[in-house]
């Protein structure tokens, strides 16, 4: 378990980052937080000739709340779970980023990192998509903006960046007025990789449901759950609509089978797991974070 | 002066003192010796579960700069395997090869090893070696090795069936009673199949070796983290072919071993043999997924029991077929752990009639060999789990059937159908003793008014017995297990009266430095502060017969108590001159030598006494200078640790989570050393057997073959948050058959562990009919069985 060859640069700024990606190409890998990297690199999962290091980029680490919420790429989720301008704009967030491993790896581990590296079982792949995040990407031929969407696609550990492309930025739209969450995810010990796992926003106009976001995790690619949405907006709040999410979110979800459970049982857990998010979410309603 | 009451070490919580240095960073393991001009090695282990080996090309390895040796199988020439040391009648010959025979039985077996500047040039070079293999059809799973028409694994065995063996057996003690008789006559049968899984040590420190073969003075000094020094250094000079008297094994701090350490692996030859190739040190430190792979696993057993029982709840005969899943070959102690499980599955019940065969079978998978609890906590999850079902069956509580069943205390010695001999306990008063902790009645009666709110209890009893001290060597003789059971201890006084003791146990966690100092302070009745103990050098520590399995201080400390009487009797000897008095007249109290009834005129320190025997001048007749004595003791009997673990569980019916409600522990070791160190044994122990209940195992491919839990987040180890708060009683029953009333119970903890839970979780789910049969009850299987049971 130690790495093979690689060379190593540790860029201070954007700019200098980008020359290298543009030097090295599909040859590179940015190493970030380190959290999922450094363990491939030691099983030799990962081989790249040559490791551009960006902890040393400063300008890529902060959290901006003017209207949509701007986190930069190298931001470690502690300073994200911690921050009170993300908790403000998007409690999921941070219910969520307390979830993620344990706060050793939190400490250490960045957005950009997660994004980037799409872990399946990742919850804020997961969780930006219900918000409709985007995230900014950049390279020596300029910048471009992709919906959480188009990046992930149906794609597990890899991206639709390109190879010299370096993700800097997630950017997140204000949250509609009065809308509320929940977030619930299963694994067999507490900081592990969930099984499966929701993260629900609702806006309610009174007791209909006027607008609903889900995205889950813990299949085979993070995604969201269009027809547990369906299933919600415009009905009434309550066990009926949220029976009928829970349907949805089985059948939309993409399980697999492993050594911690099967594709059948993850099934299931994510239609439980939908019912006890939405009603998290019903309950704040009145007494909410708009 | 001191006062009796101030030396008297043992039953006292003295911290351990092996912590300041552990705890302040100044542990020193094997990972942190490195010898000037230290090459590493790596080794290339088979990535098949079963393939012939038809050639290595190590060219283009063995050119990479920095790398300074290949070993394949062809290296091997005049190195013997590691014998497999408890051979059973019938049980067919096997060993444990440096290197894959012809053919890889295992993913994860060795294959060929490389050497090199840096463990990072060595693992390139793996990368470089180039082997052909041919890969052949495999086999994971016991049912399926027996079946006609499997692939034989060890053709020279003919099929894979490596032992069958019955109990009462041949060689076992215990008395066949009429079993078709009991089940002729029984009002109920109850049967149950349960699959036990396969999980292990994982230690926090994997394994490792630094070996120094020095070609002047032809030695091998080999660092190693193995707990029982003494055999490896047996074992490992007949393999290596060099004299016994040039190897010299030192220990140095061990980060847990967990019975796992105590086998002889592949690697402690070739880290040796690369040693002596290359005249300088080699150094071998096992990475986290070679350990999963490669450091032997425990447990897997297929179990069928069928009970005979009366109306009344009487049980009148056990049978039982137990499949124990070998892997690939037998390690050292061959189908040892599957033995044990028959001999003690009638565990604390009056079963007179009794017969059970235990299969040893090969399979495609890691060897399962020594593990914390050896056979043990396998009986106690097919018997605790038999109880159970019967009780159901029968419309009995739970507790109060093992009340009917349960040896009484006036029954010892009881002369087990196992073959066992329990010497000492009060099983029922252990029983009533754990009810009464959790309330049971209180937590019966809520049971039901929480499932009318839909919250579902459950209530899991599990006793056990624990067979420790293995064992007088005359009957490890009977057994055909090829070492002894003794222990032995050298104490020697130092001219100012302080105490040094040197043991073979190898200290791996469980505080023996700090037992075996209290035992001798308080025998010597001097400061604990006056003791030193020396380890972990078998140029200078008694042999040992059988090593140091956690239950093993009970021996060694008796060894102790011997040294030191005898000790005791010299310094009375020499006492007795200077003070110029009959040595009859003279005592040893208080750590001094005193003429009896004149204690405060004529009495010498310990240290006066000393000092005069190392000067010498004037020694009674026949006795030498110097102040030590050597004992080595071999036990009349094992003893039997016992006891009653309760748990109270809550289960999710939606996700198949189990919450930690309550867990109840009332155990009985007899004479306790140090209550402190023992509580801290039994939360160690329970939290290894509550990881094979819950979350820990061994899962392999059926199609592949391959090993899928082969990292920690795939194999979940357990940590603090997943097991409930554990509630310690104790009872003492000092066992009448050893020195002290001492009984071994480092491993007890994880005996009813499995069967408490999957007691508990059963109970829970009694309206559905669901049975917690397989280990571990993990949620997707759980909320599997719920499902189908319509829940």
């Amino acid at each position: 378990m130690k790495p093979a060859v690689f060379d190593y640069s540790a860029p201070e700024s954007i700019a200098e980052a980008l020359d290298l990606l543009a030097e090295h190409g599909s040859g590179a890998k940015v190493l970030a937080g380190g959290q999922s990297l450094v363990p491939m690199l030691n099983f030799r999962l990962a081989r790249p000739a040559h490791l551009i290091d960006v902890n040393g980029v400063d300008s890529l680490s902060y959290i901006s709340a003017n209207g949509s919420l701007r986190i930069g790429a190298m931001t470690r989720l502690t300073a994200i779970g911690e921050s009170g301008d993300v908790a403000g704009a998007h409690p999921v967030i941070p219910a969520a980023v307390a979830q993620i491993g344990h706060r050793a790896i939190r400490n250490r581990g960045t957005i950009g990192g997660s994004v980037a590296h799409n872990d399946p079982a990742a919850e804020l792949p997961a969780v930006l998509m219900a918000l409709d995040a985007e995230v900014t990407a950049r390279s020596v031929d300029g910048e471009r903006v992709i919906g959480m969407q188009d990046l992930i696609e149906d794609r597990l550990f890899e991206t639709t960046l390109g190879d010299t492309e370096l993700l800097t930025e997630i950017r997140i739209p204000a949250a509609a007025a009065g809308s509320t969450f929940g977030f619930q995810e299963f694994a067999r010990r507490h900081g592990d990789f969930a099984l499966a796992g929701v993260a629900a926003v609702i806006t309610t106009d009174g007791s209909t449901i006027t607008q609903a976001a889900l995205g889950a995790f813990g299949g085979t690619h993070a995604t969201r759950l269009p027809t547990a949405e369906a299933a919600l907006v415009g009905a009434e709040t309550g066990d009926a609509a949220f029976a009928a999410a829970g349907a949805g979110a089985a059948a939309d979800f993409p399980a697999t089978s492993d050594v911690h459970g099967t594709a059948e049982y993850r099934s299931h857990l994510i239609n439980v797991l939908t019912v006890r998010a939405l009603n998290d979410a019903a309950g704040q309603a009145g007494g909410g974070n708009g | 002066m001191t006062t009796t009451q101030e030396n008297r070490w043992i039953g006292v919580s003295a911290p351990r003192r092996e912590d300041a240095p552990l705890i302040r960073g100044r542990g020193r393991y094997i990972a942190d010796i490195e010898p000037a001009g230290t090459v590493h090695m790596a080794i290339l282990r088979s990535p098949y579960a079963h393939a012939r080996i038809n050639g290595i090309d190590t060219a283009a390895a063995e050119a990479l700069d920095g790398v300074h040796c290949v070993l394949t199988a062809d290296d091997l020439e005049g190195i013997g395997d590691f014998p497999t040391i408890w051979r059973l009648p019938g049980q067919k010959e096997c060993t444990t090869p440096a290197f894959a025979p012809g053919k890889a039985r295992y993913v994860g077996e060795p294959v060929a090893a490389v050497v090199a500047d840096s463990r990072y040039l060595a693992e390139d070079a793996l990368d470089l070696l180039d082997v052909d293999y041919e890969i052949l059809d495999h086999v994971v799973d016991v049912e399926a090795a027996l079946a006609d028409g499997a692939p034989v694994i060890n053709e020279d065995m003919g099929d894979n069936t490596i032992i069958e063996y019955t109990f009462p057996g041949i060689n076992a003690l215990g008395v066949a009673g009429d079993i078709d008789g009991a089940f002729e006559e029984a009002d109920e049968i109850v049967s149950g199949r349960f699959k036990v899984g396969r999980y292990s040590g994982v230690a926090l420190e994997t394994r490792g070796h630094v070996a120094e073969w020095d070609d002047l003075r032809q030695t091998l000094t080999l660092h190693s983290g193995s707990q029982v020094a003494s055999l490896l250094r047996t074992e490992l000079a007949a393999a290596l072919g060099i004299p016994e008297t040039s190897v010299r094994i030192l220990t140095p701090n061990i980060g847990g071993a967990f019975g796992n350490q105590w086998d002889r692996y592949p690697e402690d030859i070739l880290v040796s043999l690369a040693s002596m190739k290359l005249g300088r040190p080699v150094k071998w430190i096992e990475d986290r997924r070679e350990a999963l792979q490669a450091t032997v696993h425990g447990r897997e057993q297929l179990q069928e029991w069928q009970l005979a029982a009366s109306s009344d709840g009487t049980v009148l005969g056990l049978k039982g077929r137990v499949l124990s899943d070998q892997g690939a070959h037998l390690h050292s102690v061959g189908i040892g752990p599957a033995w044990v499980t028959g001999a003690a599955a009638v565990n604390q019940y009056k079963i007179a009639n009794y017969h059970c065969d235990v299969v040893g079978v090969a399979t495609n998978k890691t060897p399962n060999s020594t593990f914390r609890g050896f056979g043990g906590p396998e009986a106690m999850f097919g018997i605790e789990r038999m109880m159970d079902k019967t009780a159901r069956r029968l419309g009995i509580d739970p507790a109060e059937l093992r009340r009917r069943n349960m040896i009484q205390a006036d029954e010892f010695p009881y002369f087990s159908p196992g073959g066992a001999v329990y010497d000492s306990g009060n099983y029922p008063a252990a029983l009533e003793k754990a009810l009464e902790a959790v309330e049971y009645d209180k937590v019966r009666e809520e049971q039901q008014s929480l499932r009318d709110q839909g919250v579902y209890r459950g209530i899991g009893i599990s006793s056990y017995i624990h067979v420790s001290g293995f064992g007088p060597s005359a009957i490890l003789g009977i057994l055909d297990y090829y070492t002894g059971g003794y222990e032995g201890s050298t104490v020697k006084i130092d001219p100012h009266g302080r105490a040094t003791l040197y043991t073979g146990m190898i200290p791996m966690g469980q505080g023996t430095e700090t037992t075996l100092a209290q035992v001798a302070a308080d025998h010597l009745e001097i400061d604990i502060a006056n003791v030193r103990v020396v380890w972990g050098d078998t140029d200078q520590t008694p042999y040992t017969g059988f090593g140091s399995a956690g239950s093993r201080s009970n021996v060694a400390a008796v060894a102790v108590i011997k040294a030191i009487e005898e000790i005791k009797a010299k310094a009375v000897r020499i006492g007795a001159g200077l003070l110029e008095a009959d040595p009859d007249d003279v005592a040893y109290a208080d750590g001094r030598i005193s003429v009896k009834g004149a204690e405060e005129m004529r009495s010498l320190s310990l240290a006066d006494v000393a000092q005069q025997a190392y000067w010498a001048h004037k020694l009674p007749e026949g006795d030498q200078p110097t102040l030590e004595a050597t004992y080595v003791y071999d036990p009349a009997n094992f003893t039997t640790a016992c006891g009653t673990h309760v748990a109270v569980v809550d289960v999710d019916i939606d996700t198949g989570k189990i919450d930690w409600v309550k867990y109840v522990v009332v155990d009985d070791a007899g004479t306790i050393i140090n209550p402190l160190l023992v509580e801290g044994q039994i939360h160690g122990a329970l939290s290894n057997g509550l990881g094979g209940a819950m979350l820990e195992e061994f899962v392999y491919d059926e199609e592949s073959g391959q090993l899928l839990s082969s990292t920690l987040m795939d194999y979940l180890v357990p940590s603090f948050t997943d097991l409930p708060d554990f509630e310690i009683h104790h009872l003492v029953t000092p066992s009448p058959h050893t020195e002290g009333g001492f009984k071994g119970m480092g491993e007890a903890g994880c005996f009813p562990a499995a069967g408490a839970l999957a007691n508990a979780v059963t109970d829970a789910l009694s309206h559905l009919g669901v049975e917690a049969d397989q280990t571990p009850v993990t949620p997707s299987r759980l909320w599997s069985l719920i499902d189908q049971a319509g829940g």
